[in-house]
Parts: C-alpha cells; sequence; structure tokens
C-alpha cells in the first residue's frame, strides 16, 4: 500500500494511498512528525498532500538508496493509529452575500437552490484540510457536498480579494490573499489569514478541520468587513 | 547603511540559500536562480554559503556606496561598471564610499550576484533573507532603498580562475532524473521529449520556465496534487514541460517527467527567452555524487 519514488536529487516522495480519504492526512502528518523525530539530521524538509510527503533530505548524512530504505523499514514497522492524535477545529465567519460571493448568484440559480439552503450546506459540513499549498495559508478543505460542487472558472480571475472563501468540485478554501485564481467564490471572511500576521503561517495544518458559520451584513460590516 | 539604490532595475531582489524548511506551510523555498554564481561570489569573499546577495535581473541597475566595501560580482555580464568604467567580475573588489556601481544590460547570460563581505542584513522573514514576490514575502528592489550590510575592507583578491569560467551563451543539456510519474510516459512521448531541441519561451520566471516546442499527446488524467521538487518537469495539458523554479508552489497537480539537476537548473538561470535547451537522462548516482561534491566544496550544509 505504501510506496517510495524517487522526486528529485535529494528528495523522495511517499504515497499512503492512491485515492483521497479522510484518514490519509491525519496518518501522513503523524508519520511525517515521526520521520522528523527519528532521522532529524537528515530530514530538511516535509511537503505533505492529499496523499503523499514529500520529504528532501540531506545528502552528506544519507544516499537516495539509504534514506529509502531506512523511510521503508520504519512505514513497515508505523503504528498509524488514531489515538493521542490532536487536531484543532477551526471556526470560520463567513458573510455569504452577492457583494462578497461573486459567483454566489449564479450558482443558486444553476443549482436551482435558494442561498438559504447554499449555506446550510456550505456552513453545515466540517471540513479536513487534505493540504496546504497554492501559496501559504492556503487550505484545501474537503469535501463539499455534491448539491454545491461547481467545476473551476474556465478564466481565472485577475484578482480575488483577500478572506474569498471559494469552491473548486469538491474542495472549499479561503484566499489568505489578495491574488489570481480560478474558484467559484461564494463569500468573504474577516479573518485575517494574511502573512501580515506571521503567526497565520501555522494557522492550518494537514489534518485540522474548518466549520464555517454565517454571519450577516451587518455584522460583516460592523467588524471592519469591507464590500 | 551600506548601498542607496538610485535605479532598481527592472527586478533585483534580495536572495540567500532559501527558505527550505516550509513546505508543510505551502510556502516556496525561494533563493537564488543561478546557485553557482551565487556560491562563487560568497566563496571568493570568504563568506557563509547561505549569506544573502543581490540578485539582478537583465540589468538597469545602479548603487551608491555608502561606506568602503569588500564586494565581488558573479554570474551574468551585464557591463559592470564602477563609477562608469567597466569592471572585472568574477574576483572580489575593493570598493569606496560614494562609487556608483552600475549594470546595464545583458552581454552573457541574464542574471548577476552582487555579495558584500559578510553578506547584505536585510530582514530575516520566515528563517531566509529571501524575497517571494508571488507569495508577498518582502519586495523587488525600489528607488532610494538602503541596503544595509557592514563596511570591510582588506581581504587579498581572489578570483575564479579564467578556464572555469561559464560561458552562458552554449546551447545546455538538462540532465533529467527519472522521477515522479516517469514511468507513466510512453516509449513515443519519452522519444519526443528527449529527441526535440525546445525553447526558453517568454513565459519564464522565478517560478518556472516554460518550454515551447513539439507538444507530447497526454490524456487529460486528473491527478491529486503532491508535492513538487525543485526542477521537476510538469507536462501542461498542452503537452509542454514547465520546469519548476525557486518560486514555485508547493504542490500541484500535472503529470511530471522527471526532475532536472540542480546544478543544469543554475544554468538554466542565465537563459534568455528563445534559448536552445534539451534534456538527457540522469543516474540518481550521479546527480548525488555532483551535488555533494558541489556542496562539499561551497561548504553548503542545508540543514544547519
Amino acid at each position: 500500500m505504501h510506496k517510495i519514488i524517487l522526486a528529485g536529487e535529494n528528495s523522495i516522495l511517499i504515497y499512503f494511498g492512491d485515492k483521497i480519504d479522510n484518514s490519509l492526512p491525519k496518518n501522513i502528518a503523524n508519520f511525517a512528525n515521526a520521520l522528523k523525530n527519528q532521522f532529524s539530521d537528515v530530514v530538511i524538509d516535509l511537503t505533505p498532500s492529499y496523499t503523499s510527503l514529500l520529504v528532501s533530505y540531506d545528502l552528506s548524512k544519507a544516499s537516495y538508496f539509504k534514506f529509502s530504505a531506512d523511510v521503508q523499514a520504519m512505514l513497515e514497522g508505523f503504528e498509524f493509529s488514531d489515538s493521542n492524535q490532536q487536531s484543532n477545529l477551526i471556526h470560520i465567519p463567513v458573510y455569504y452575500g452577492f457583494e462578497t460571493g461573486l459567483d454566489l448568484e449564479r450558482l443558486l440559480a444553476e443549482k436551482n437552490i435558494s442561498l438559504d439552503e447554499f449555506i446550510q450546506l456550505h456552513s453545515s459540513n466540517e471540513y479536513l484540510v487534505h493540504a496546504i499549498g497554492f501559496s501559504p495559508v492556503f487550505a484545501f478543505l474537503g469535501e463539499v457536498d455534491i448539491r454545491i460542487q461547481a467545476p473551476r472558472l474556465a478564466t481565472p480571475r485577475i484578482k480575488i480579494p483577500a478572506g474569498s472563501v471559494g469552491i473548486a468540485d469538491s474542495q472549499t478554501a479561503v484566499y489568505p490573499s489578495d491574488s489570481s485564481g480560478g474558484w467559484n467564490i461564494i463569500g468573504r471572511t474577516l479573518l485575517d489569514l494574511s502573512l501580515d500576521k506571521p503567526e497565520n503561517l501555522e494557522k492550518f495544518k494537514t489534518g485540522d478541520r474548518v466549520k464555517f458559520y454565517s454571519i450577516t451584513r451587518n455584522e460583516y460590516l460592523k467588524f471592519g468587513g469591507e464590500l | 547603511m551600506s548601498f542607496k539604490v538610485i535605479k532598481p532595475g527592472f527586478l533585483s531582489t534580495i536572495q540567500d540559500y532559501g527558505r527550505l524548511c516550509h513546505g508543510a506551510y505551502g510556502m516556496s523555498q525561494s533563493g537564488v536562480m543561478d546557485e553557482h554564481a551565487f556560491s562563487w561570489a560568497n566563496y571568493l569573499l570568504e563568506n557563509n554559503f547561505n549569506n544573502a546577495v543581490l540578485e539582478i535581473t537583465f540589468g538597469g541597475v545602479e548603487l551608491k556606496a555608502l561606506d568602503d566595501m569588500l564586494i565581488c560580482v558573479c554570474g551574468a555580464d551585464l557591463g559592470f561598471k564602477i563609477n562608469g568604467q567597466l569592471a572585472p567580475i568574477w574576483r572580489n573588489i575593493q570598493i569606496k564610499k560614494s562609487d556608483v556601481l552600475s549594470w546595464n544590460l545583458p552581454i552573457h547570460g541574464i542574471r548577476t550576484y552582487l555579495a558584500v563581505k559578510g553578506g547584505f542584513e536585510t530582514p530575516v522573514l520566515y528563517g531566509s533573507r529571501s524575497i517571494n514576490l508571488r507569495e508577498n514575502i518582502g519586495t523587488k528592489l525600489a528607488k532610494n532603498d538602503v541596503l544595509s550590510c557592514q563596511p570591510s575592507s582588506g581581504q587579498l583578491a581572489r578570483f575564479m580562475v579564467p578556464q572555469y569560467l561559464p560561458n552562458y551563451d552554449h546551447d545546455i543539456a538538462l540532465r533529467l532524473l527519472p522521477s515522479y510519474q516517469y514511468d507513466i510516459f510512453s516509449d513515443s512521448q519519452k522519444t519526443l521529449f528527449f529527441s526535440q531541441s525546445y525553447r526558453v519561451s517568454q513565459a519564464n520566471d522565478r517560478t518556472g520556465c516554460r518550454l515551447d516546442g513539439a507538444p507530447i499527446a497526454i490524456k487529460k488524467d486528473k491527478m491529486i496534487s503532491e508535492g513538487m521538487s525543485y526542477g521537476s518537469v510538469e507536462i501542461a495539458t498542452n503537452g509542454l514541460p514547465i520546469i519548476l523554479l525557486k518560486d514555485a508552489p508547493t504542490i500541484g497537480g500535472y503529470l511530471k517527467i522527471g526532475t532536472v539537476f540542480s546544478l543544469d537548473l543554475a544554468k538554466l538561470a542565465q537563459k534568455q527567452p528563445n534559448a536552445k535547451v534539451k534534456f538527457e537522462l540522469m543516474d540518481i548516482h550521479q546527480a548525488q555524487k555532483e551535488r555533494l561534491k558541489f556542496n562539499q566544496f561551497f561548504e553548503i550544509e542545508p540543514n544547519s
């Protein structure tokens, strides 16, 4: 089930499965921690994603064959148990409105559902952080209810305001800072997730959980939200 | 205080060896594009391998020295001048307060490195001084910026032996490790990939280098996003390669045919659009041996 492949002159990629699965992010995070502990002088960096972990290592400490063999041995004996695991639950307030949700009106029409139903479907799920990437603090959250899934826009927008909440297929995410992007924008949060607050770098970790809740237009404006 | 920016140029940023352990946060490794020229500059100044330098792309830069300093310029020949007189590169030079350093336009190569004894002392951001414009980490050089570093003097001239000077005008072969989805590509796809000369396209920056050429027919299989290493080569849906470089996103979902050896990426960093590049296979043992030798020579300790 596990597979190790070559990724670069000083990196390997470990696959923990071949399908997106809710148990994987936590397992991968646990294994990454254990690997870093056991090979602290060898491992340079760890990049977890949905089903895999990219590991870069110090060439002066281990060769590809030596390091792959060590990792393989560790995988074989590793307990991927769910005990003593902690994951954070992060709550994110969202104003789901047509001024902030640039694609919301279109999605409601396409899906033939009311705004309340849409909000209910998006905010009732507890999402799992499957991966972090695209840009720092951009957490890929899954899975979105099938009734509100939507493919990426054919033409990405040049600028999406920071805090925008988007949907792409079965994923949802918050854009931490102004950026270009092709996700369907359904609302905006007041939370500053940008690196203007450097502690935001650790805001999400793979395996964490996220729940959105709806705030009104007045609440959004009262706390400094911009339209 | 040490340099005042009179002209910032097209794209000039402070860079060091990079931000090596932030992959889990989705943060690129960043750092210098040409590790070879960068390492020589620090080596000739007897600096630490990781001291920050100014990466100047294409030129258009003018700086005024606010102190006496020992400097070294390595990399592209961008017409480097001190007080309007052509000055040597690939060797350390003592400059005086009020000297004006300038780089006009690319003659050979496109990226050059200004190193100072002791390195630039710009703010450390997430463990590195490297600027990443895509991630809004720091800013590029702007007029009237002051780049701080310590005054310095008194070192004997050290220089690169002429026979080792790189020639940036040669066509290059990028040696490729058969990594990631290499085995998924068919023999005919690989033949097309390895037999043709690609051209560096206009879309070529610190994030990635897109190549133009004959497209490889690929199925639009959706892949699950995974960590992408420096130099990995995506085959985009249009069938053309994109080589992922220092400021690339950490994860992505295109098929990757392999990973270019880092010291060949240093050569690629000096290529203008339209330059010809070919790929050839490289064995992991050879890559590790060559890279280790490089690291040992320049006392690079990536895990320090």
